[in-house]
């Protein structure tokens, strides 16, 4: 057992045994300095800490060490005087005590800045721009990214993409900083969505930590928020958001930013934001055409060293054309369930295998009365009572979710809907509609129900 | 415990201690600070575990005893005591202090003393001791120096440097330099650990913050004498009555010696106060973020400018009847870093000296009687390049 492993061990069960304040308080920070002849020195921060371990403490961490090595005999503490880590700091080269400031900015630019293991990037290293299929649809915003990756700062800021959801915003905007970390490791990046950055402020404000939390975002050179439509009507977020956003933005720092629509579109964003937004580059991800899906499936085919008719891929990439998540999900799932049944993969096989996936999208063939009968089948009552004129209790809440289903799955007018049930006023209807939808939102119980329904209706279809 | 003090002393005590707290901590304890009785008298401590202080004070002692109590409400509430000469009553009921002075009767809620922080007393003598008001002077001269930023942590603290005869203090951000020498005599301080401990390793860095408390505890005029001890990345001061014990920063600090110049071509001697206005004045209209004014000198004509100017603002410009030395120059600085060394010096009467337009350039002090440049102080600011 190494030094670090005994204190490690001793330190849980010394956790155990003392408050977590008291622990956090006086042994961050400390490791055994050396064991020698049944005596362990500890290696300590500061003072206080070594006042209060061997005086207070002393009985805590030697039955701790005792339990690991039995021949422990006494404690004591020494102050840490040299740096943890010495031979990174003779690694350096010596820094001029003055530099001479810049007349452009400010702040600490030439100094090579080390990276703190906590500045963690959050990037996925398996978004690179190599790895990215270029159509048609994405061209504008794949050409921005990477202009900006090769110079940060200075063209597009902040550069905003749009589009709607699996078609390569987040793919594309960590591209942009696997690639510029590629260039110059010591850039301080941070990718982050804006919900974790919502939660941290939070956490934050709650831990009265709101200052180290904004110098935290000021020391970074580019900053890539994704999803930023998450901030909307979140007015304190926003507004950290805004001082940090000026405050990179004016020393000429990166930001980039993604969201479902242009910011124009983002509802309950404040004006000064919005027009922040609109400041830089907009380029927006749409939906890929068919020769892009095509190339996206043969790409993943080859990468993965798969073997697929092209008449499959092509059968995947004509039916799923909305989202390359799907698309991707839709080629794994026929994959894989080749391999199980070791099949090869063909057209009639795919065809098979996507069926149900297919066929959901579609949803095609259920009428009004599908939903009456899935609906008097579930609940256990005569058709004809939904229709009925009557507002028998066990009927009243049935018809009001049949109501619900023939508006949300299959789209049918309010009108259309009173008049399918019993020729009932349109209100009535609005009525159902809304009250089921309100009730969706709390309880579990009609939930499920809902989705039994969904599952018999998809079934009858 | 129960004791009776003045209610001078106590205020004193408390407001030297009760600042040492800090707002945000793990341990409630450390909210609080310590009252106990000790050898006759009153001691308060305070520790945030990075700098520890302690006072003690004269008192009458019926019984033993010691408590903590939260330092922020024991502030605010002996602030609040009316200034006469009252005595203030202490007594401890079970985990609870009343005080009462005059027609003013608290009963605070405290906690055990036992789990109070243990200050740590430092095992050998003291190193040196010096007038508490030269202390005072190089700190009022070298702290504006240190930087804020906590990315280079050993900038954040001043550089003792034992050298012979004499103590050096230093304190750089990295865009500009205060250095302060002090004369040292020897029956100032310990030779023999003096020795030792400047053969082993001569420079430390004292946190700022730590000299920002000693500065404020020195106060009054005639504050006596300071003991320093250095040991185990530890530092002890103890002025009167009162102890302070900080933890050092551990790091190397940069080697600042090799970039002051030693000499200089072009050396203007003038009042004070007259720079400082030029160069307030040219700030005002210096471009925004980085503050550029230009000190020009035209040695023939025996004039000196002050001047900036900028896209938003127009311009401006200063003529300083300065006693110039040397070739003419024209160099640009930072006006905030400039200004800062120019407050600093304490004389009537200050030198900027100058070799060329990318050079360190320095502040110093000019003695009032002679008129010559004093060395024991220094303040370096680098030019800024165009």
């Amino acid at each position: 057992m190494t030094n670090e492993e005994i204190w490690q061990a001793a330190l849980g069960e010394i956790e155990l045994s003392i408050s977590k304040a008291n622990f956090i308080t006086w042994f961050k920070n400390t490791s055994i300095f050396s064991i020698e002849n049944s005596r362990v020195i500890l290696s300590v921060p500061n003072g206080f800490a070594k006042e209060w371990l061997e005086n207070k403490y002393n009985l805590h961490i030697l039955r701790a060490l005792r339990n690991i090595q039995p021949d422990v005999k006494s404690i004591s503490c020494n102050i840490a005087t040299s740096r943890e880590l010495p031979t990174e700091q003779s690694f350096k080269p010596s820094l001029d005590a003055v530099i001479p400031p810049q007349n452009t900015s400010p702040t600490y630019l030439n100094i090579p800045k080390p990276i703190p293991p906590s500045l963690q990037n959050n990037l996925n290293p398996r978004y690179t721009f190599e790895n990215f299929v270029i159509g048609g649809s994405n061209e504008l915003a794949r050409a921005a990214c990477f202009a900006v990756s090769q110079n940060m700062g200075r063209i597009y800021n902040p550069l905003f993409i749009y589009g709607g959801v699996g078609l390569g915003k987040t793919h594309l905007i960590q591209s942009i900083g696997n690639e510029a970390i590629k260039t110059n490791p010591h850039l301080q990046i941070k990718y982050i969505a804006s919900e974790r950055f919502t939660n941290d402020l939070i956490e934050s404000i709650k831990n009265q930590k709101i200052s180290e939390f904004k110098a935290y975002y000021q020391k970074i050179d580019l900053l890539i928020i994704d999803d930023i439509q998450f901030i909307s009507g979140k007015e304190k977020t926003q507004e950290e958001f805004f001082h940090i956003f000026n405050y990179l933005y004016q020393l000429d720092k990166q930001i980039v930013l993604t969201s479902d629509r242009p910011p124009k579109a983002i509802e309950i964003l404040e004006a000064r934001l919005k027009s922040r937004f609109e400041g830089g580059m907009i380029a927006d991800v749409s939906q890929p055409d068919f020769e892009t899906r095509i190339a996206i499936l043969k790409r993943k085919a080859v990468t993965q060293k798969l073997d697929i008719s092209p008449e499959a891929l092509e059968f995947i990439a004509q039916n799923i054309k909305n989202n390359i998540r799907e698309l991707e999900g839709a080629l794994n799932r026929v994959l894989v369930s080749a391999q199980l049944t070791k099949n090869v993969v063909d057209l009639t096989y795919t065809k098979k295998i996507l069926s149900d996936i297919i066929s959901s999208s579609r949803r095609k063939g259920i009428t009004h009365n599908h939903i009456l009968k899935a609906v008097s089948d579930f609940y256990e009552i005569n058709p004809q009572d939904l229709i009925a004129k009557n507002r028998k209790r066990e009927v009243v809440r049935p018809r009001q979710i049949a109501m619900y289903l023939m508006r949300s799955e299959l789209q049918y007018s309010y009108p259309g809907i009173g008049e399918k049930l019993g020729k009932r006023d349109h209100t009535t209807a609005i009525h159902a509609y809304e009250k089921i939808a309100n009730a969706l939102k709390s309880d579990e119980k009609l939930i499920e129900e809902i989705n039994n329904l969904r599952d018999q209706l998809y079934l009858l279809g | 415990m129960k004791l009776i003090c003045t209610q001078e002393n106590f205020k004193h005590a408390i407001h030297n201690c009760e600042r040492m707290v800090s707002k945000r901590n793990t341990l409630p304890i450390l909210n609080n600070i310590l009252l106990e009785t000790e050898k006759g008298g009153l001691k308060i401590s305070a520790t945030n575990l990075e700098v520890g202080v302690s006072t003690k004070i004269g008192a009458k002692i019926e019984k033993e005893g010691k408590i903590t109590i939260p330092a922020k409400l024991i502030g605010s509430f002996s602030a609040n005591l009316g200034n006469n000469e009252e005595n203030v009553i202490l007594e401890m009921i079970e985990d609870k202090l009343k005080i009462k002075s005059g027609a003013n009767k608290a009963i605070i809620k405290g906690m055990s003393a036992n789990d109070f922080p243990l200050i740590p007393s430092k095992s050998t003598k003291f190193l040196l001791e010096l007038p508490s008001l030269e202390i005072k002077n190089v700190l009022m001269k070298v702290l504006p120096a240190a930087a804020l930023n906590e990315a280079r942590q050993e900038l954040t603290g001043v550089n003792l440097f034992l050298g012979e005869g004499e103590l050096a203090f230093a304190s750089t951000d990295s865009f500009r330099l205060a250095e302060c020498k002090l004369k040292i005599s020897d029956d100032q301080i310990d030779l023999e650990q003096y020795k030792i401990l400047s053969e082993k390793k001569d420079s430390f860095i004292i946190p700022s913050s730590t000299l920002i408390e000693l500065n404020r505890i020195i106060a009054g005029d005639n504050p006596g004498k300071i003991k320093i001890a250095i040991e185990d990345g530890q530092i002890f001061f103890e002025i009167d009555g009162t102890k302070l014990v900080s933890r050092l920063i551990n790091g190397k600090y940069p080697d600042y010696r090799h970039i002051m110049p030693e000499s200089y071509k072009t050396r203007i001697v003038g009042e004070k106060t007259l720079l400082q206005g030029a160069v307030k004045m040219a700030s005002i209209f210096s471009p925004g973020a980085s503050g550029e004014i230009t000190l020009k000198i035209d040695s023939p004509a025996k004039k000196t400018f002050v001047l900036s100017s900028s896209a938003e603002a127009g311009e401006n410009s200063t003529e300083l009847n300065f006693d110039i030395t040397g070739p003419s120059q024209e160099v640009v600085f930072n006006a905030k870093y400039l200004l800062d060394g120019i407050n600093i010096a304490a004389s009537s009467q200050v030198a900027v000296l100058l070799n060329s337009e990318s050079t360190p350039a320095a502040v110093k002090e000019i003695d009032g009687k002679n008129g010559e440049v004093l060395e024991n102080f220094t303040y370096i600011v680098m030019p800024i390049k165009n």
